[in-house]
């Protein structure tokens, strides 16, 4: 029997029995379609996350920390046995050098220091207390900042900032595009020597008449950033990054937190981290790898991927296992749909054998059946996914446009999404039709025939 | 090319089950020469029926052998066996067993369709089967649009088909009327002298036998009663 009458006997069986080949085919569809829209729904989040590094450059940064204070991983309780602390000699400490040092390896695009300083920014009126981030120009130009109205500071000696949507909207702008080339004050904390009365020591220790003042700076906005900005690895988020040449100018307190202190080693503070860009992916190992050897600590967002991802492999195999229920209960319906095929087609398998029909040739009619209703399945099970998950992305997302979140695409169609579920309905009706064409082909045609 | 007898040797066909063994054939031996009208006669149950079968290839004997044209169709495979009903013989039975859904051209082309012939080759070759019956009128009518006698004939050309140089006939006028019965026997005698063919007719009606056969058998509780020779 060749192929094409395979595909054409097939086809009129499975017309002659519209109804039921519909309703089997369309409990596939179903099985497929659930199937589609969880894999869709695994593979479009852990798209969404995987751009969202990639647009924040996130895998081309590193975050340099000094051993000792502040690594995290000293304290962490269920590490043993915990690692022997470096000599205080061995410590490195991160300062300009050794961003100097960094910045000369090579693959290292940008350096800079973690510096956020405690600050009120003031805008016509109003306040507000944020951590003020200090940047280099260079970042606040680069893919890390997406700008809804003009762009990042020119230089780094510039007397401008850039200040995120959702602040300006706190200190009552209606319009922050409108806020372009307008004054903003930071208003920083300095050490004020001037107050400090070494006879009345005891009155400062227990906080009255602390030695600081406050100092304002005005700066003009250059950018007005959207409302979620990253401008580094570090993963906090900023309203209010300036230039490294203003952060300079500006009197301000040496240290952001007290952790700064404790980490000091002889009377130094050094930075709290430096902030590395790299220019590809690639320099992520051979840069940790210098770093490291210099006595420093890196922490890099690429190896918190690393882990995303298996968390996705996770909750895929989780979607597609809901899926696969639906599946198993579609291919029992096949093996229904055909064992009743048998019942009713009885005779007639028995006259194809009287004329010749071998077990083999019985064995694929019924094959051939099953596949083609999984075929079916498939095809529409995929449209029907595809469809489904159309509709709730639309659903979801003008729910959540009323709440200010951007448009995302919750479900993901790779190629070989659509493929895969094709073979994989049909694949799974083959294996639903082996009990039906065995049984098939073991009629015994001397009693298919008897005239009863 | 030397005559091909049909060589049944001491056969027997025990159908047991866990309650009852029923013994349908009990060693048998016949030979068939080739080119013979042969009827198979006896009452309901003798084993008729099953000796038609086991001739056939639908069935395989409990013990003995078979030889059908020098091949011994008692010791094939299943697969062997299917082979050996697409090429060497025609059946046709009481009941016609055609295909209902498909027309009289579909059902004597199906036999083809299992030898892997072309398609537009096998409606050339069934319709002119067809057309050599008188039924070049009759191709695309469904089995249920057909009289009895006509169901037959579409039912031989279906055997006919693959041009087998046997046909094997289960009680081919059971379901007809005396008339259409005398045109059926008549037309397999005519392929016994015409086209050379060995027809084994298996039938309850001695007349028929009688008048168109060259020989018979008869059986009775599985053994053979009594073989004649008229011609």
């Amino acid at each position: 029997m060749n192929f094409r009458d395979h595909i054409e006997l097939s086809l009129a069986n499975l017309w002659k029995r519209k109804l039921r080949t519909s309703l089997t085919a369309f409990g596939v569809t179903i099985g497929i379609g659930a199937l589609v829209s969880m894999v869709s729904f695994g593979k479009g989040m852990q798209k969404n996350v995987t751009e969202s590094f990639r647009s924040l450059d996130l895998f081309n940064s590193l975050t340099v920390f000094s051993e000792g204070f502040m690594a995290g991983e000293r304290f962490d309780p269920d590490r043993q046995p915990v690692e022997a602390l470096p000599s205080e000699a061995s410590l490195a400490i991160l300062d300009e050098a050794a961003l100097e040092k960094i910045a000369a390896l090579r693959g290292v695009d940008t350096v800079f220091p973690e510096i956020r300083i405690p600050a009120i920014v003031r805008f016509e009126g109003k306040d507000e207390f944020r951590l003020i981030q200090v940047v280099p120009a260079k970042v606040t130009s680069s893919r890390m900042l997406r700008y809804s109205s003009g762009k990042g500071y020119a230089s780094d000696e510039e007397d401008s900032l850039v200040v995120t949507e959702s602040l300006l909207r706190q200190l009552g702008v209606s319009e922050p595009q409108a806020a372009l080339g307008q004054k903003i004050i930071i208003s920083s904390i300095a050490f004020d020597f001037s107050r400090f009365n070494p006879a009345d020591l005891t009155a400062a220790l227990s906080g009255e008449r602390l030695p600081f003042s406050t100092e304002d700076t005005e700066l003009t906005i250059a950018g007005v950033a959207e409302s979620q900005a990253f401008a580094g690895p570090f993963p906090i988020q900023s309203d209010v990054f300036i230039p490294p040449g203003v952060s300079k100018r500006m009197k301000k307190l040496p240290f952001s937190n007290v952790w700064d202190i404790f980490r000091a080693r002889e009377g130094r503070l050094g930075y709290s981290a430096l902030n590395v860009r790299l220019s590809s992916p690639a320099f992520v190992e051979p840069v940790r790898k210098e770093i490291t050897g210099m006595g420093l600590r890196v922490f890099a967002l690429a190896d918190q991927f690393k882990e995303i991802q298996r968390g996705f492999l996770i909750l895929n195999m989780v979607l597609a296992a809901v899926g696969m229920i639906a599946i198993v209960v579609a291919s029992l319906g096949i093996v229904n749909t055909m064992v009743m095929s048998i019942l009713e087609r009885y005779s007639e398998i028995g006259i194809m054998k009287a004329v010749g029909a071998g077990d083999r040739d019985i064995r694929r009619i019924f094959f051939f059946e099953s596949s083609v209703i999984g075929l079916i399945g498939g095809v529409f099970g995929f449209a029907m996914g595809w469809a489904v998950s159309g509709i709730i992305n639309r659903i979801v997302n003008y729910f959540l446009a009323k709440q200010g979140v951007p448009y995302i695409p919750y479900f993901s169609f790779p190629v070989w999404l659509a493929l895969g579920a094709i073979a994989f309905s049909v694949g799974v009706s083959l294996a639903a039709g082996v009990y039906p064409a065995m049984r098939a082909a073991r009629v015994d045609p001397v009693r298919a025939l008897r005239p009863d | 090319m030397p005559p091909f007898p049909i060589l049944i040797s001491n056969i027997s066909k025990v159908y047991e089950t866990v309650k009852v063994r029923v013994v349908a054939l009990q060693d048998v031996s016949l030979r068939f020469e080739e080119g013979v009208f042969a009827a198979v006669t006896g009452a309901s149950g003798s084993g008729k029926s099953t000796l038609l079968n086991l001739l056939g290839g639908l069935d395989t004997p409990t013990s003995g052998t078979i030889e059908v044209r020098g091949k011994k169709i008692s010791e094939m495979s299943r697969e062997e066996l299917a082979l050996y009903r697409r090429s060497q013989v025609g059946m046709i039975f009481q009941s016609f067993n055609l295909i209902p859904g498909f027309s009289a051209l579909e059902n004597v082309a199906l036999p083809l369709v299992f030898s892997g012939i072309a398609k537009r080759e096998r409606r050339k070759r069934a319709g002119e089967v067809l057309a050599q019956l008188g039924l070049e009128a009759r191709t695309a009518h469904r089995p249920s649009e057909l009289s009895g006698g006509e169901q037959q004939r579409v039912a031989i050309a279906r055997a006919l088909v693959n041009r087998p140089r046997v046909l094997l006939a289960d009680e081919p006028t059971g379901n007809l009327d005396s008339r259409t019965s005398r045109e059926i026997v008549t037309l397999l005698a005519e392929l016994n002298r015409n086209q050379g063919l060995t027809v084994i007719m298996v039938t309850h009606e001695e007349s028929l036998a009688r008048e168109f056969a060259g020989r018979s058998v008869r059986l009775s509780d599985g053994k053979v009663q009594a073989e004649e020779r008229w011609r």
